[in-house]
């Protein structure tokens, strides 16, 4: 969810009020955004946008915009944007698009902003916008990049084509050294922050003027020449490239809109294809794409469970920058330039709850009848902690990743630590080796708690009932979830006997027949571990005294002896894959 | 402390010596054991209680010289002194040669010698022409010798003390004691501090009080089954006990306060009609976001979002048709009445093994199982690939569930959140805001205020978008919410970081209480 930059007073004037921090607060909530931080001393404040399919709201003029007209019901006008019966005229400026790209980033477009000289508030909007839509839109330039050049500079027609990164050279932004575009992925910091995105293809993008200067190589740094922007500008070119129509043309929509809202004069620029899109050969940008949408006037009543008449929906949509009118109790909604996330006549729904106001809806009693429960595990498992606590155990409650160290190394006798490391459930991608591995038992968990509680007055008694996960070949994901009841007994005269009188006591309460078998078990005592089975001979447990190997690598002095449950196996219920 | 309580806190040897002694009379360790006969620990526990009490007082402090036996000096108490054993021996065997009479009487060298030399010089041995030892006919061992035996034995259970010797025993056991390194003479000598006290004023008043009261000292502290079977409880007295005074501390069995909360929260929402769901720790990309209509290229799947397993790394099979369901919708809308992502769904990367992210994954799983009317819920173990801290774990429970019904909508969207404010967080005001969320349309958040936390977000909630629903078979309204328990949690246990919830430390765990 990103986070913009505003400038307190800027936003207040382009709302054409002056709020409160509470009361813009309340304002914000239209926009799904909060206030996070209030103003500075510079008068800078931030504010989060949570809805992640508005990138619209990402710029102090677009936030702005959305709040005005929620505020005044006056949807905007941008007549500057062509659409596919009705081109505008791009004069001479061009973007001529080469073959050689197609398999690179093959979608270009672009306009030209024209105005007076650019106030540096203004210009650092743009960038912010630049590289929220880019960052977030975009995913890290990925889908989307975006452009600024001095337009008066440069000559049109633009060309974009793919190029030899080894023999292409040009002195690009933030350095005064002339690249080739191979050395700017390796040596300059935004050729390494996005070069891969290139890297792996033969020829590189690169979009120039007509003379040949190289205005940017795209998706990685413009040229320190003809893309090095500044405050007072009066007329700049943008470019959009990336890899799919759609959101090139928001990205272009959005930026331009926002330009427009400024006072600035939009000037189109046509991008002719060497092959065929689903626009045509040649698109006109800013462009309008984005096809009506309708809802049933039932279904917005149903879904919002009032009856809202035609008027209020229209004016609730009003309200969103959103024009629509009600025909055959159909909502035809005609979506704004800037947006494009009506996917499904839902989306129509919440703009008119949002329009009509949270407040107008009043909360009522779900009417269903529906008995509730728990699962049957979660059932038995309080008894069993209920038990359990009788028994004299406190119960933890631990976390389930960890490291390897604490989880096999700890446990087993070095020539086992690959094996049963290989057993044990491994993230590919860990934060830090601190939660590399998910348990496969809470054996570990209660040893750590038991290595740094020596200070706690003796006997220690401590249980966990919670998940681990375990390899499993016959299942689906290759692991199966389990239940597990753990428990351990520490202090100086700990032994088998004190445990295996507990499990007893636990199989007597649960009325289930056991046997204990002789196991050996790598991480207790020899002669000192049993299986418990039940009558089904199936194994539900083990039970054992620790082997002073791993209370030594726990750095655990006292005797501990420990038992572990798996529930689903001693209740007869379903295995969890 | 109240004369009362004072009373009923005196041990039965404090009252005994209270009330055996006389305002102007001193005492000490001594006259304890002689007159009330108490052992010496009884007396200086006796005698140190009072003293901390303030009822006796130090009069004066000597230091006191005594002799204890030393282990060679218990030997020679019983197998004899060395001039004994060699006078025992000559007179049983006749003369003897210097050797003989050392493996006769188990001596060293140098302690026959030493002995020789003493007795030979007193005529009572000597060496015949034969260079063989032979005592004297009249022989008599010297007094010193006799008073020594008799030191030896009286020294058997208590040290002596230098002020009950006579001057011929003082002399007698110098010769024979040793400060340090006693290990090879026959005592040690022991310097100690005797302290002599006397009853302060407030003990004089007390002893009144013990008399008035009848108290004895020989009160019964614990009733015993032979008390009880004799009969004989009738006829004693039992020892009041000081209730004020602080109980020993026990270390009972107990559930964990985090883990009983959660189970609070769970009855809670099973009064309000809910069932509970649960599910495995790995899921695939397809139930934890694709399922929920998380576009594959959304930002939030990204691999710095989500915990991908090693091995296997891929389901060898998502259900049909769930899964071509899923697809289509995502690629082109299917049959859920919208347009789709509009983009090729990856089928592989759907398979992908990782860690449930968030709990609306069980949400999702049980919509195709789900009874309508029904209502669900799960409290479930989530991975988040984040930096631990206060406020971040990488594991962590949260709350979920859905509602399914004909009727349901926003207004009882805004009603069941409005329960839930009420319910399970005593929140005395409830406000609601626009949300967003990929799998709910509209959405919705709560915010509530709480007596204690003031205003926060309890939840997130909404109305699964079709596209959720539609391709699982559902086509009644369902609506979805998720609650932040966790703030509440920590205020319950008067906490501020989340790493606590999961503390390892046992002690901590143990003191722990539940505050709300």
């Amino acid at each position: 969810m990103p986070k913009i930059e505003v400038q307190r007073a800027a936003l207040m004037r382009s709302i054409g009020a002056d709020l409160s921090d509470p009361q813009l607060e309340e304002l914000l909530t239209a926009a799904k955004a909060e206030l996070d931080e209030p103003a500075d001393a510079a008068g800078m404040m931030k504010i989060e946008l949570n809805d992640t399919n508005r990138p619209d709201l990402w710029s102090t003029t677009g936030l702005a915009r959305q709040l005005r007209v929620y505020r005044n019901q006056e949807v905007p006008g941008y007549p500057f944007f062509s659409r596919a019966d009705a081109m505008h005229d791009s004069g001479d400026r061009t973007i001529v698009v080469d073959p050689s790209v197609r398999e690179v980033r093959p979608y270009i477009f672009g306009f030209v902003m024209n105005g007076p000289g650019v106030a540096p508030e203004l210009l650092d909007d743009l960038i912010q916008t630049q590289e929220k839509l880019a960052w977030n839109y975009g995913r890290k330039r990925r889908a989307i990049s975006i452009g600024i050049y001095r337009a008066d500079l440069m000559q049109f027609p633009a060309h974009y084509a793919a190029v030899d990164p080894d023999a292409t050279r040009f002195v690009p932004l933030q350095d005064d050294r002339e690249l080739s575009l191979r050395q700017i992925v390796h040596e300059h910091p935004k050729g390494r922050e996005f070069g891969d995105i290139v890297a792996s293809f033969d020829r590189f993008p690169l979009l120039t003027d007509d003379s040949g200067s190289v205005l940017s190589f795209p998706p990685v740094i413009n040229s320190a020449h003809l893309g090095a922007v500044q405050a007072g500008d009066r007329r700049l070119f943008v470019d959009i490239t990336g890899t799919d129509i759609p959101p090139l043309l928001l990205t272009a929509a959005i930026i331009a809109c926002d330009v427009a809202d400024w006072g600035y004069t939009i000037e189109p620029v046509k991008t002719v294809y060497p092959y065929d899109t689903p626009l045509g050969r040649e698109v006109v940008a800013p462009y309008y794409f984005q096809d009506a949408i309708e809802a049933e006037l039932a279904t917005v009543q149903q879904m919002l469970g009032e009856t809202i008449e035609p008027q209020a929906v229209i004016a609730a949509l009003a309200r969103m920058g959103v024009s629509a009118a009600v025909q055959d109790r159909k909502v035809r909604v005609t979506v704004p330039e800037y947006r494009n996330d009506f996917l499904h006549p839902v989306d129509v729904v919440e703009d008119v709850m949002i329009g009509r106001g949270m407040d107008s809806f009043e909360p009522e009693m779900p009417q269903d009848f529906t008995v509730g429960r728990l699962t049957e595990l979660e059932e038995r498992s309080r008894r069993l902690k209920s038990t359990m606590v009788g028994l004299g155990y406190q119960e933890m409650i631990f976390n389930y990743l960890g490291s390897g160290n604490d989880f096999v190394d700890r446990m087993y006798p070095p020539e086992l630590h690959d094996r049963m490391r290989a057993q044990t459930v491994q993230i590919a991608n860990p934060m830090s080796e601190n939660y590399q591995f998910v348990r496969s038992s809470i054996w570990p968990s209660l040893l750590q708690s038991e290595s740094v509680s020596a200070n706690a007055p003796y006997p220690h008694a401590v249980f966990a009932l919670g998940k681990v996960v375990v390899p499993q070949e016959s299942s689906a994901s290759g692991t199966e979830t389990r239940t597990n009841l753990a428990f351990l007994a520490a202090h100086a005269s700990a032994g088998l006997n004190e445990i295996l009188s507990h499990v007893a006591a636990l199989m007597f309460y649960l009325g289930k027949e056991h046997v204990l078998e002789d196991v050996h078990d790598d991480r207790c005592l020899p002669g000192r571990a049993a299986a418990v089975r039940l009558d089904d001979s199936s194994t539900c447990g083990i039970v054992g005294e620790l082997h002073p190997r791993v209370l030594d690598a726990w750095g655990i002095t006292v005797p501990c002896v420990a038992a572990e449950l798996h529930l689903e196996a001693l209740f007869g219920l379903g295995a969890s894959r | 402390m109240t004369t009362d309580s004072l009373v009923k806190s005196l041990h039965p040897l404090e009252v005994r010596v209270l009330l055996d002694t006389a305002p102007d009379q001193h005492i000490d360790l001594a006259t304890l054991r002689q007159r009330l006969k108490f052992s010496s620990g009884h007396a200086n526990q006796a005698l140190s209680w009072l003293e901390a009490k303030e009822l006796i007082a130090e009069v004066e402090r000597r230091t006191a010289v005594s002799y204890e036996r030393t282990e060679l000096g218990a030997d020679f108490a019983v197998n004899g002194t060395p001039a004994e054993r060699m006078v025992r021996v000559l007179q049983a065997d006749g003369p003897l040669s210097m050797s003989d009479l050392r493996a006769a009487t188990g001596l060293a060298q140098s302690d026959l010698g030493s002995q020789y030399g003493r007795l030979s010089k007193i005529g009572v041995v000597s060496m015949d022409a034969d260079k063989r030892l032979q005592l004297a006919s009249d022989m008599q061992l010297p007094p010193g010798d006799l008073i020594l035996r008799g030191l030896l034995e009286r020294s058997a259970d208590a040290p002596l003390a230098e002020t009950e010797l006579s001057q011929e025993e003082r002399d007698a056991v110098a010769a024979n004691a040793k400060k340090r390194g006693a290990a090879n003479a026959m005592f040690r000598i022991v310097e100690r501090d005797i302290v002599t006290y006397g009853l302060t004023a407030a003990a004089t008043q007390l002893a009144d009080e013990l008399r008035t009261r009848g108290v004895t000292g020989d009160e019964v502290g614990q009733l015993t089954p032979e008390l009880i079977k004799s009969g004989r409880w009738r006829e004693v007295t039992f020892r009041p006990y000081a209730i004020g005074t602080a109980p020993a501390r026990v270390l009972p069995g107990r559930r964990n306060p985090y883990s009983e909360y959660v189970d609070s929260v769970k009855d809670k929402l099973v009064a309000l009609g809910f069932e509970e769901f649960d599910g495995p720790l790995v899921e695939t990309e397809f139930w934890n976001s694709d399922a929920l209509f998380m576009p594959q290229f959304h930002s939030a799947r990204d691999i710095h979002d989500v915990y991908y397993l090693e091995s296997p790394q891929h389901v060898t099979h998502i259900e049909e048709p769930y899964l071509s369901n899923v697809a289509a919708t995502h690629e082109n809308g299917w049959q859920t009445g919208s347009r789709g992502w509009n983009y090729a769904f990856d089928r592989n990367f759907t398979k992908r093994l990782i860690l449930r992210s968030q709990g609306t994954v069980m949400s999702a799983k049980q919509l195709h199982n789900a009874k309508v009317p029904g209502k669900y819920f799960g409290i479930l173990r989530c991975f988040r690939h984040d930096q631990v801290d206060a406020t971040h774990l990488s594991d962590f429970y949260q709350t979920d569930g859905i509602v399914l019904g004909e009727h349901v909508n926003l207004r009882t969207l805004l009603g069941l959140l409005k329960m839930f404010a009420e319910e399970l967080a005593g929140a005395t005001e409830v406000k609601y805001v626009p949300g967003y969320f990929p799998f709910t349309e509209p959405s919705v958040e709560v915010h509530i205020k709480h007596p204690q936390l003031g205003w926060f977000e309890l939840g997130g909630s909404g109305i699964f978008r079709p596209e959720v629903t539609k391709p699982m078979g559902i086509d009644v309204p369902v609506l979805a919410w998720g609650l932040g328990i966790d703030r509440m949690a920590l205020m319950h246990l008067g906490l501020s970081d989340l790493r606590e919830l999961f503390s390892n430390d046992i002690e901590r765990v143990r003191l722990r209480r539940n505050s709300g």
